[in-house]
């Protein structure tokens, strides 16, 4: 991909930033396509409708929402700290772009092709962290102020069972390279669970072996720790108290509006789908397809990355489908309950998950 | 312990029972209704916007009276009797002519009292309900169909009407009193003239 | 000039820059969140010395850890509804002395030091070959480090924890 476009464009630089703004449109477009399926998933599970009026069943809704959103009037509150106020959202923002710079795409489209690829996202994702502890903080308004502690509090706690996590699936991967090393690159990961489903590591990884079938309930808890952690860093219900309406009226986005808030949505949903990448990379096999490739049998060769980015996109908006289900299932957490659930359920069963999967990956 | 792998299992099957509930209510057709494309069917008896046939109204000022919120403003003027104004439809002879018959919407309270008084039926509710305005003065309603330069027109032509009659009856009671007095002299004259032949 | 340089200076700008800022700045919630800027600065600069894993435990560490516990102790131990954190000069004349001796240290290490200047090779992993030194050369020390994380942890928590009565 980075080759093309440097044959395209003749040049590094122009390819480069090419290249690194491709995540940019899929984030527009999965944002515009995410926030409908939201409403109509919020609709039709409630049996109602969702929005009906732009276009034929609603699916213009969006981009109309987009232009009311640009023209609105940015608004920004006489006590603020301006700088940081201002700041924050493209912290925010930056934050949750950055890991895509590690997602594998398609075998022929990867930000970055870096070894440390799911080391380099649990880390990136502190940004967030700061820009919404700076967005609370430069509101200055408590509601503002106190939802981004909450946030901040919550995404530091949940971020241990989901590196757990992460790492007895790196142990797993350690199983299936050449020279007997876990990896950490979600390219790598993605490559060693190709061909069939049943390669996936939520089912214990390729092959008939034993420990495949061993493995088996300890990668589907982890998968289900993993899912429950991810909905908490993303700060999606159940557990979004940071941005609580009906207590803190919108947590620390409270004094934003216009393109400002907008950034903090577009982010928001980038998480959403990052994390629901993740899952789907380490769990589900990325970008591989479940059943093979139609450009294989073809003998079409460049149908191929086409086909895995397209199984990229459904697997992770599969799972923005799933965080969706679930925030019209669940009621929301009180704090108390957050941290129980994080410190004396997930983080123990994440630990004793990892031991064990330890274990058996060393038989 | 024991109790620690209960509520891991009751949390997670009491979140799957969930999960397949919203999900299955993803297929329940949705109760929602279109409204400006599709309405539901009102209720016979629903009690929205006022509306007068004022073909019907012979300015009884019934409605007026029983209106708990003062919203009904009726003004009438009588007509000559020369005039003819037709009759109701369930034959009442019109004597008024209404200038003004004025209901402020916005004030009313849809209690329906007016309607029962009238005589003639012709003040009742309609199935309308959509009648927002931008101003308030919008909201009321002007029935009387006689333009203000009639109604203005009515008016004068009663009060001269009036007038006439007025001296009319002047002149009627002067021409009676007159008559009265002839006449009394009359009798006094021949009182006079049977004293005189009695002398 | 290859782009990688350009990307160095700017790096390296924002590093100056924003630890100039962390000094300079009045309110102490404002030198905290320069001092973002100044770590991820020094972030980038690992990552183009090869050094990745550094950079990410950088960031991990210092971003996501110690930068986010420094202003939710700043939040909690202040007055959060004023602002009266604030920072001021003091002592001009020991400081300047001190800083003066410093940098007169680090002059002199640098004029005299010979240093290397191979061109920049390309990073390979580094994680795999840490970690197995980590848990074979250098086991004791890491344990050790380990059980003293914990042992603050503890305490921590103890302080921390309300006297039953």
């Amino acid at each position: 991909m980075h080759q093309l476009l440097e044959e395209i464009f003749g040049s590094e630089l122009i390819a480069i930033i090419i290249a690194s703004s491709l995540p940019l449109i899929f984030i527009t477009v999965l944002v515009i396509f995410a926030v409908l399926l939201e409403r109509k998933v919020a609709g039709h599970m409630q049996d109602r409708l969702g929005p009906m009026r732009v276009g034929y069943h609603g699916i213009l809704q969006t981009i109309a929402d987009f232009f009311k959103l640009i023209q609105k009037e940015d608004i920004v509150a006489d006590t603020t700290d301006k700088r940081f106020f201002n700041l924050a959202p493209v912290l925010v923002f930056a934050g949750s772009y950055a890991a895509y710079a590690a997602l594998p795409f398609s075998s022929a489209y990867i930000g970055s092709r870096i070894d440390l690829g799911l080391f380099y996202i649990v880390a990136i994702s502190s940004l967030v962290v700061a820009g919404i502890l700076m967005a609370g903080w430069s509101s200055n308004n408590k509601y503002s102020l106190l939802g981004a502690m909450r946030s901040a509090a919550q995404i530091v706690s949940y971020e241990i069972p989901t590196v757990l996590v992460i790492l007895s699936m790196v142990m797993i991967s350690a199983n299936f390279t050449v020279d007997g090393k876990g990896t950490l690159s979600l390219m790598e990961i993605s490559e060693i669970q190709t061909s069939s489903f049943w390669n996936w590591f939520v089912l214990g990884g390729a092959g008939f072996s034993l420990s495949k079938f061993l493995l088996l309930p300890f990668t589907m808890a982890a998968f289900l720790i993993f899912l429950i952690s991810s909905l908490a860093e993303v700060n999606r219900t159940p557990f979004d108290m940071p941005e609580a309406e009906s207590e803190l009226v919108a947590g620390y986005h409270t004094e934003y509006s216009g393109m400002k808030f907008a950034m903090f949505f577009l982010a928001e949903y980038a998480n959403m789908f990052a994390v629901s990448a993740i899952a789907a990379a380490i769990f589900f096999g990325g970008y591989q397809s479940p059943i093979g490739y139609l450009g294989n049998s073809l003998g079409i060769e460049w149908l191929v990355p086409i086909e895995q980015f397209f199984w990229f996109s459904v697997k992770g908006v599969f799972f923005v489908f799933v965080q969706m289900w679930l925030r019209w299932t669940l009621p929301r957490v009180r704090v108390d309950q957050l941290m129980t659930i994080c410190w004396k359920y997930l983080i123990p069963y994440a630990f004793v998950n990892l031991t064990i999967i330890g274990i058996i990956s060393l038989i | 312990m024991k109790q620690y792998l209960l509520n891991t299992w009751e949390a997670l099957s009491t979140i799957f029972i969930g999960m397949k509930i919203t999900f299955g209510h993803l297929f329940v057709p949705a109760v929602t209704i279109q409204y400006p494309d599709v309405r539901v069917r009102l209720p016979e008896r629903v009690r929205n916007r006022l509306y007068v046939n004022m073909d019907d109204c012979i300015g009884c000022l019934q409605c007026a009276r029983a209106c708990p919120v003062d919203c009904i403003d009726i003004e009438t003027v009588k007509s000559l009797p020369t005039e003819d104004l037709g009759k109701t439809s369930n034959g009442k002879k019109k004597a008024l002519w209404v200038t003004k018959f004025d209901i402020d919407i916005a004030k009313c309270c849809y209690c329906q009292l007016c309607v029962f008084p009238c005589p003639t039926e012709c003040i009742y509710m309609t199935d309308v309900y959509e009648f927002s305005e931008f101003g308030r003065n919008d909201l009321v309603y002007k029935f009387a169909t006689l333009t203000n330069e009639e109604a203005k027109e009515k008016a004068a032509q009663y009060d001269v009407f009036m007038e006439e009659k007025e001296r009319q009856k002047a002149e009627a009671a002067k021409a009676k009193a007159e008559a009265a007095e002839k006449a009394k002299k009359e009798k006094e004259n021949e009182e006079n003239k049977e004293d005189n032949k009695d002398k | 000039m290859t782009i990688y340089d350009i990307i160095f200076y700017l790096f390296a700008a924002i590093t100056v820059l924003s630890a100039f800022l962390v000094v300079t700045a009045k309110n102490i919630v404002h030198s905290a969140f320069y001092l973002l800027f100044t770590f991820f600065g020094v972030a980038g600069l690992y990552v183009l010395l090869g050094a990745d894993f550094i950079a990410i435990v950088q960031i991990m560490v210092y971003v996501g850890g110690i930068l986010i516990l420094l202003l939710f102790g700043v939040m909690l131990t202040n007055k959060i509804t004023s602002v009266e954190i604030k920072s001021g000069t003091i002592h001009v004349l020991p400081a300047v002395i001190g800083l003066g001796l410093f940098a007169a240290f680090v002059l002199s290490t640098m004029m005299t030091t010979k240093w290397k200047s191979n061109p920049a090779e390309l990073p390979f992993t580094t994680v795999y070959d840490l970690g197995y030194i980590l848990i074979n050369e250098y086991v004791l020390i890491f344990e050790l480090l380990g059980i003293l994380l914990l042992i603050a942890l503890i305490g921590a928590a103890s302080i921390a924890r309300k006297d039953k009565e």
